[in-house]
């Protein structure tokens, strides 16, 4: 019993080691949570073997929560230790203490993969089930990210080291550090403290863009509350819950809150987000400007309106810039509720990204130049893996804001302000880049590296798995007659089963129960089924003897058979064949038709 | 050959195979046995009859409450020649000694019976005298006439490997006797010779205990420990004695090997006495090996 209930702790461990990564916006995480809190709270108390098989029902019961809510593959691994770890609890309790440790966790083992070929079945041909758990929108970002920007409202910024994104390329190399800017969100409305998003695109309607047919790049992003995803702004996705709205941002209809894997195509064609025409609305929209919340940046900006085509108007903006003695911080302390954007550019002169995006975007704005603030992230690292290839990691901390432009026959032009003044921040290669990155070595942020890497391909393979992959495998499988799935399943499982059930037997034969004990098991059922039972602590001579007193015809078989068995588990042991043979024998003397023929004369 | 001794002695113990076996068995496990019975049941005629068809010395005494130790072991006599002691040894020093009523003795005289018995040497004024080989005691209590006794306590009971109780004999058996059929124990020939019953101790101690076997061994001991178990815990001498007595069954019965049922059958004459803390007749055994699975 100890053992049953130290394996059940070992396996609430487990399943609490999974508990941070949880997204407490989905109500299943709550019952998730729930389930391990209580269930540690029962395993206090718990001491009946009733409760303690429960405890292992529960345990497995919580492990598939988890796995639903936790597919990657960190928390994947850990799901199977739990099962297994229940497994073997189970196992304890039900065959007693005889059992090594050893042999315990290969008979999970062995249970593990006797399930496997169903948990494949299931995988490729169970329907996948639509969004089940809706998320409230829009809350408190946890992320770098939130979908405002407001500068001089937060005071100094800590850099989070999460896991933000990961990018695998098909092509091999990533693009080159200055042009990793990450798209997210697109800020385009300005009420001359802060910048948000415009009200989402209407529901898309009629028909989307085709999809990418082949994958270029593979994304990896960590849960969040935004419903948008990041990437590069150029492609299309292959997926066709994500959609491109016409700002730029990838849209993602699926409820955010989780980790999402996702490809995109094509991404050597510049999208039409970035060169369709502005409409005049979205002109009016993109210069909207309101007049007096910050007067001085008010003045500079229409000074550098008269008579200069918006280029020129962009580059006096440039030259301003870096004519002025700004300083990339990440304390730059707050501004002024009144004028923040006037304290910045004027006073303080101290920001980091969101001040120069947003104080830049809005002079554009006074110099009457359509212009909308980017937010999203900006580099990330290139983690070599084993076994070639690598992946781009992008950290919480690289989360940035810059400006886009409307320039005539250009169409959205990138402008990152920030870079004009802290270079290093946009470009690690230079010197002065941030201390972060240097002191990223060492054998354990290599294995965690690598690690990540791993978690990305299986997310790549496994996540990538998804309704139109089933889809495709469907129709290669069953053509067009879809109603037939149910049969398929149907067989399939079935098949698992044919398979699984031998698979176990023979795993019962192996596990700790030589053979020569189970050709006695063998002869004492049969001649259970003569009404015999052996009496407590009788030894095999003396009940064969008593089954002989009643069944004479028998006293032949039942002697040899005692003999045989005794000597074979007593005397010295013969060889491998001797071994075998006298087996085959101890199966004969008593056969299986026993009962069938109780009068007829056993010679043996 | 054991066999035979079995056979043998059976020639003048009729109708008592099974204690005979035992009895036989307990020699071969180098043992000491205590038999509990009534007078007259047999007990000096299966001492007798054991020494003799061993060729061993056989010497008896009967236990009073005033017998000395020194009256076991022997005293220095002087030689007035010399001026010196010479040591003359007592009953102790014979191959098979008969303790009669043992528990009539005082508890001295008992603890030096069993410590010669338990160290096979003995020590008078100082020196250290070997006793013979092979050396076994035979201790016979009377179990029912409690008075003027000093039952032997819990601790020295362990120093027996078995005891045997010899029982009335059946119709037959007493009828063969009455009828004359069974031969005097001094008119028994010597069989073996104490070469041949060192030999037969010999094999009997490398007779083939496989684990399967221990772990029987060890399940029966182990549940007599357990919280519930009605007797006193066996000791782990008291295993040992299980399965040497169990191997020396298994000789008998003409195997090189052990299994269960020759454990089964020197079960209760080892642990009995161990168990109940020597109360007469008692049989904690049974729940013992009930409690075990025996079908291995």
């Amino acid at each position: 019993m100890r053992r049953v209930r130290r394996l059940h702790w070992l396996g609430l461990g487990l399943l609490g080691l999974q508990l941070p990564g949880l997204d407490t916006a989905l109500p299943l995480s709550w019952g998730a949570i729930a389930l391990v809190v209580l269930g540690a709270l029962k395993l206090r108390e718990a001491r009946r073997a009733a409760e303690l098989r429960r405890m292992s029902l529960l345990l497995l019961v919580a492990t598939g929560v988890m796995a639903a809510l936790l597919p990657g593959l960190g928390p994947s691994l850990l799901q199977v230790l739990t099962t297994l770890v229940a497994l073997a609890a189970l196992l304890a309790q039900e065959l007693g203490d005889g059992l090594l440790p050893r042999q315990l966790l290969g008979r999970s083992f062995r249970l593990l993969a006797a399930a496997l070929p169903l948990v494949l079945v299931l995988f490729l041909l169970l329907p996948r089930l639509g969004p089940v758990f809706s998320v409230p929108l829009n809350q408190a970002a946890r992320t770098g990210l939130s979908d405002r920007i407001e500068p001089g409202s937060i005071a100094s910024l800590v850099a989070i080291d999460a896991p933000a994104v990961r990018i695998g390329f098909e092509a091999g190399q990533p693009p080159a550090e200055p042009e990793r800017y990450w798209r997210v969100l697109v800020l385009n409305r300005f009420d001359g403290r802060r910048w948000e998003r415009d009200a989402p695109d209407p529901p898309f309607r009629g028909t989307r863009p085709p999809l990418a047919a082949s994958r270029d790049e593979l994304w990896l992003a960590e849960p969040s509350r935004l419903p948008l995803l990041p990437w590069s702004g150029r492609g299309q996705p292959l997926q066709s819950e994500l959609s491109v709205g016409s700002a730029g941002e990838l849209i993602n209809d699926r409820p955010p809150g989780e980790r999402r894997g996702y490809a995109l195509g094509a991404t050597d064609r510049t999208s039409d987000w970035q060169t369709a025409p502005l409409s005049a609305g979205a002109v009016a929209a993109a210069t909207a400007f309101p007049t007096g919340a910050n007067p001085r940046l008010e003045g500079l900006g229409a000074g550098w309106a008269s008579g200069q085509s918006p280029e020129r108007r962009l580059e006096t903006a440039r030259q301003w810039f870096l004519s002025q003695a700004f300083r990339y911080t990440l304390q730059p302390g707050s501004l002024s509720s009144q004028a923040p954007l006037d304290a910045f550019l004027f006073d303080t002169q101290e920001g980091f990204c969101e001040h120069y995006a947003a104080a830049f975007t809005a002079l554009m704005r006074a110099a009457g130049v359509p212009a909308r603030v980017v937010a999203g992230y900006q580099g990330g690292r290139w983690v070599p893996q084993l076994g070639g290839g690598g992946y781009l990691d992008v950290r919480q901390s690289d989360a940035h804001a810059w400006s886009e432009v409307w320039l005539a026959g250009v169409g959205w032009q990138r402008v990152d302000p920030t870079g004009w003044v802290a270079p290093a921040r946009i470009n690690p290669g230079l010197p002065g880049s941030t201390e972060r990155r240097a002191a990223e070595t060492g054998p354990l942020v290599w294995l965690q590296q690598q690690w990540r890497g791993l978690d990305l391909r299986w997310t790549g393979w496994v996540l990538g798995f998804n309704r139109q992959a089933q889809a495709a495998l469907l129709e290669r499988l069953l053509g067009a007659r879809r109603d037939w799935l149910g049969l398929l399943l149907l067989a399939a499982v079935a098949f698992c089963l044919a398979v699984t059930l031998p698979l176990l037997r023979w795993g019962q034969n192996r596990g700790g129960v030589d053979p020569l004990r189970r050709e006695l098991e063998r002869g004492l059922v049969r001649l259970r089924r003569l009404g015999f039972e052996p009496t407590a602590g009788e030894d095999l001579g003396g009940f064969c003897a008593r089954v002989a007193a009643d069944r004479p015809e028998l006293r032949t078989p039942l002697r040899r058979f005692a003999n045989l068995y005794l000597a074979q588990r007593f005397g010295p042991p013969g060889s491998a064949a001797e071994q075998r043979a006298a087996r085959r024998l101890l199966g004969r003397l008593l056969p299986r038709g026993l009962a069938a023929r109780p009068d007829q004369p056993e010679t043996g | 050959m054991p066999q035979r001794v079995v056979e043998h002695i059976g020639r003048v113990l009729l109708g008592k195979d099974r204690e005979i076996r035992l009895a036989v068995a307990c020699l071969l496990a180098r043992g000491h046995l205590l038999i509990e019975d009534l007078p007259g049941m047999g007990k000096t005629t299966l001492a007798e009859a054991l020494a003799r068809s061993f060729g061993l010395g056989f010497k008896r005494v009967h236990f009073t409450s005033d017998l000395l130790p020194a009256d076991l072991t022997g005293i220095g006599v002087l030689q007035p020649a010399s001026g010196s002691f010479r040591f003359q040894p007592g009953p102790l020093f014979s191959q098979v000694l008969l303790a009669d009523e043992i528990n009539r003795a005082s508890p001295r005289t008992q603890s030096a019976l069993l410590e010669a018995m338990a160290s096979g040497r003995v020590s008078v004024d100082g020196v250290s005298h070997e006793l013979p080989r092979p050396f076994c005691v035979i201790a016979t209590q009377n179990g029912q006439d409690q008075s003027g006794t000093a039952p032997l306590p819990e601790s020295q009971l362990d120093r027996f490997l078995m005891r045997i109780s010899l029982g009335f004999p059946a119709r037959a058996a007493e009828l063969a006797l009455l009828a004359g059929q069974g031969l005097g124990s001094e008119a028994l020939e010597p069989l073996l010779n104490p070469a041949d019953l060192e030999e037969l101790q010999r094999r009997s101690a490398a007779q083939r205990a496989e684990p399967a076997l221990i772990a029987y061994v060890l399940d029966l001991v182990q549940l007599s420990r357990q919280a519930g178990f009605n007797g006193a815990p066996l000791s782990p001498r008291a295993a040992q004695a299980l399965l040497a007595a169990a191997r020396a069954w298994s000789l008998l019965e003409g195997r090189e090997y052990v299994i269960p049922a020759d454990v089964q059958a020197v079960l209760a004459a080892v642990c009995d006495h161990r168990l109940d803390g020597g109360e007469p007749g008692s049989s904690s055994s049974r729940q013992l090996q009930a409690g075990v699975d025996g079908l291995r």
